[in-house]
């Protein structure tokens, strides 16, 4: 027997019986749809979570520093250098990598005075590492003293002149892009109280897409690391002017470090560019177990995945349960319809029907039971989700209130996955449901069968 | 040698605590291309016989050889080659599927042996033209006379060329004029293909349509009678 004649008479014998065909079928939209909407909650709670985080920070992007030295702890601790960034580059799933060097000092801006922390980066690696500008461009390999702000960076700047008045309100907000192609002094002290000055250009503004960036200033490695070279210059060490170190026993003391002649680089941080967010999440555990001081958006996520597992497991399980009670009631329809056809069923058999051909008979009318209501029960499903969008997302709107307005959170997303799952789901079940009331016809003996009759 | 051969054949039925013998032993031969009668009063046991003769129902004893085959030994499973490809059917009732029209019943039993719907449609409504009801083939049962019926259900039983065709009270629900044109169909089909009928009745004129029929009373053959056609 053909699949197309068994999917047409199965076509048509389901529709013999309308009224009953479609409440059947309304049971498994119901429960299509309780599980869809269910399970669409977890997850819009999960990407709403993601994009929130993601206005804060980069969920691709782990910021790596050496681990503090505290005694009685077992783990090995890392420096940061030009042998260990190697390392940290060759490590599966690490797309970008770039050291910075952090420095800080008063700045003028005009009339303006004000104090900046400038970071140097390697410029090629901008782009990788999610930079991107507002306006004007990002750093090159032939800049040196050109720089590139981020958004807020023009909010640390103010006038001397004007006279405070707490009662007229915080100053201003300024446009962030004033400070394109403007022209920066920034001075830098050291330990021995010599006195530099460095004038910046300002050639690109960051976008205000992450909030982590918006303060700081960034620049070229190379130049930054002799700024910061002048910076230590008179320093007893090089990271800190003092350091932790352990002691057997006792109190933890802070000590002078010893002067050493030649000191391999070392840099204050670094940031590594991951293929996606699950190798973030892998990436900082594993520099954390390594001995460094990972820190990336991504490692909140787990938690928040754990939550909204849970919640899914507990509205998915709702949903599971009006999906059993309709596939009961697929059996129970097909158990009645082979009642009823039992005289048709011994008729097929005596004209050479197979066993095989009356079983998919019966459960290609299951499965197609199950097949319309879930698609029925999708598109029920996307009514739903749309209309809890549209109307209850007020309810659930998260806190963290950023510049992305909130009704761009959706509270219920139903991702393609998700559609091709419930199709297949609802189909199984329909498949299943047809198995019992499937066997029940082949074992109909045709001549009984027939007697009856 | 024979095409079907029932060799002392008994049934017996248990009825809560009783037990009926509906066959106490009966033998018979039916030769290639011969169309056998079998005639008997109401519960004679001559359906119990064809039933058992057309492997529908096991026998308590005896066996049923059907062209070398004992299918009174074979599963129910094992007996579908054989309805769909030697055996055809035709019942009292005609036993048309009411969803389907008439010519997509008598292409029903091709359509479980895989053929294109194409080809099945083609020798369905041959099939329906040589039954003379050609121009009924878009119809449902309900909507066809009982004489139409029945000349569909035979365009059925023969759509696959069977070898045998067993007729259980074929014109139990026909007038007399209706019953005399279905029996000539049925006759002048099968002899035209050499084909053999077995058919069970209570009217002696459809007997008479029968190369030789046979008397049943009490599940036993009493006698055997030449047909008036031959």
């Amino acid at each position: 027997m053909k699949i197309s004649d068994l999917a047409a008479m199965a076509n048509r014998n389901l529709w013999r019986r309308k009224g009953r065909t479609v409440l059947t079928v309304l049971g498994v939209i119901i429960g299509t749809a309780s599980i869809v909407v269910m399970l669409s909650l977890g997850i819009g709670l999960v990407e709403s979570q993601k994009k929130t985080m993601a206005q804060w920070g980069s969920l691709q992007i782990i910021r790596v520093n050496q681990a503090w030295e505290f005694p009685g702890e077992e783990r090995p601790q890392k420096r940061l250098t030009d042998a260990a960034l190697e390392e940290i580059r060759a490590m599966e799933g690490v797309v970008g990598l770039s050291p910075a060097f952090d420095v800080w000092g008063e700045a003028r801006w005009g009339r303006l005075r004000g104090h900046i922390t400038l970071i140097g980066i390697e410029p090629g690696m901008m782009e990788l590492l999610e930079f991107d500008t507002a306006a004007g461009r990002l750093l090159t390999e032939n800049d040196r003293f050109n720089v590139v702000a981020g958004s807020q960076v023009v909010n640390n700047f103010w006038d001397e002149k004007a006279r405070f008045r707490p009662w007229e309100g915080p100053p201003p907000q300024r446009d962030p892009l004033e400070l394109l192609n403007q022209r920066l002094s920034v001075t830098i002290f050291n330990a021995n109280q010599q006195k530099r000055i460095y004038s910046l250009n300002v050639v690109g503004v960051l976008s205000d897409r992450t909030m982590e960036r918006a303060w700081e200033v960034y620049g070229p490695l190379q130049q930054v690391k002799k700024i910061r070279d002048f910076m230590n210059q008179g320093r007893q060490d090089q990271d800190f002017g003092y350091r932790l170190t352990s002691v057997k026993e006792g109190p933890v003391r802070v000590t002078p470090g010893k002067k050493e002649p030649k000191k391999e680089e070392q840099y204050s941080y670094a940031l590594v560019a991951t293929r996606d967010v699950s190798h973030t999440r892998r990436l900082s555990r594993e520099l954390r177990d390594m001995g460094y001081n990972a820190w990336s958006m991504a490692d909140n996520l787990e938690g928040i995945e754990e939550t909204a597992r849970r919640f899914q497991a507990i509205l998915g399980g709702i949903g599971a349960i009006s999906l059993l009670v309709a596939a009961i009631g697929i059996t129970n329809t097909m158990v009645m319809s082979i009642y009823e056809r039992t005289k048709e069923i011994a008729i097929i058999k005596v004209v050479g029907a197979s066993f095989s051909n009356i079983r998919w008979l019966f459960l290609a009318e299951s499965s197609m039971i199950g097949l319309l209501g879930g698609a029925f029960g999708i598109a029920v499903s996307f009514l739903l989700s749309h209309l809890l969008n549209k109307y209850a997302a007020v309810f659930f709107n998260p806190g963290m209130a950023g510049p992305t307005p909130p009704q761009a959170l959706q509270i219920s997303l139903i991702p393609p996955w998700l559609v091709g799952f419930a199709l297949l789901f609802s189909l199984g079940v329909g498949l299943v449901s047809g198995l019992y009331p499937a066997n029940r016809a082949i074992r109909l003996d045709p001549i009984t069968a027939m007697r009856h009759l | 040698m024979p095409i079907l051969e029932l060799k002392n054949v008994v049934k017996k039925y248990r009825v809560g605590k009783e037990t009926i013998t509906a066959l106490g032993g009966v033998s018979l031969a039916v030769e290639e291309g011969e169309f056998v009668a079998i005639l008997g009063t109401s519960g004679c046991g001559k359906s119990t016989l064809l039933n058992i003769a057309a492997g529908l129902e096991r026998p308590t004893r005896g066996e049923v050889v059907f062209r070398g085959v004992t299918i009174s030994k074979l599963k129910e499973k094992q007996m579908v080659p054989f309805r769909r490809r030697q055996m055809g059917f035709v019942f009292q009732s005609y036993n048309l599927l009411p969803a389907l029209t008439a010519q997509e019943n008598v292409a029903l039993p091709l359509m479980f042996s895989g053929l294109s719907r194409r080809e099945r449609d083609k020798r369905a409504l041959e099939m329906l033209a040589g039954v003379g009801i050609a121009d009924r083939r878009r119809h449902k049962p309900a909507e066809m006379s009982g004489g139409q019926q029945q000349r569909a259900a035979i365009a059925r039983a023969l759509v696959a060329r069977p070898k045998i065709i067993f007729a259980d009270e074929p014109t139990g629900n026909l007038d007399t004029r209706t019953t005399a044109a279905v029996m000539d169909l049925l006759r002048k089909a099968v002899k035209e293909n050499r084909q053999t009928l077995l058919l069970v009745t209570h009217d002696r004129d459809v007997a008479g349509f029968a190369d030789r029929y046979i008397h049943m009373v009490d599940g036993q053959i009493v006698n055997e009678t030449r047909g008036a056609m031959n």
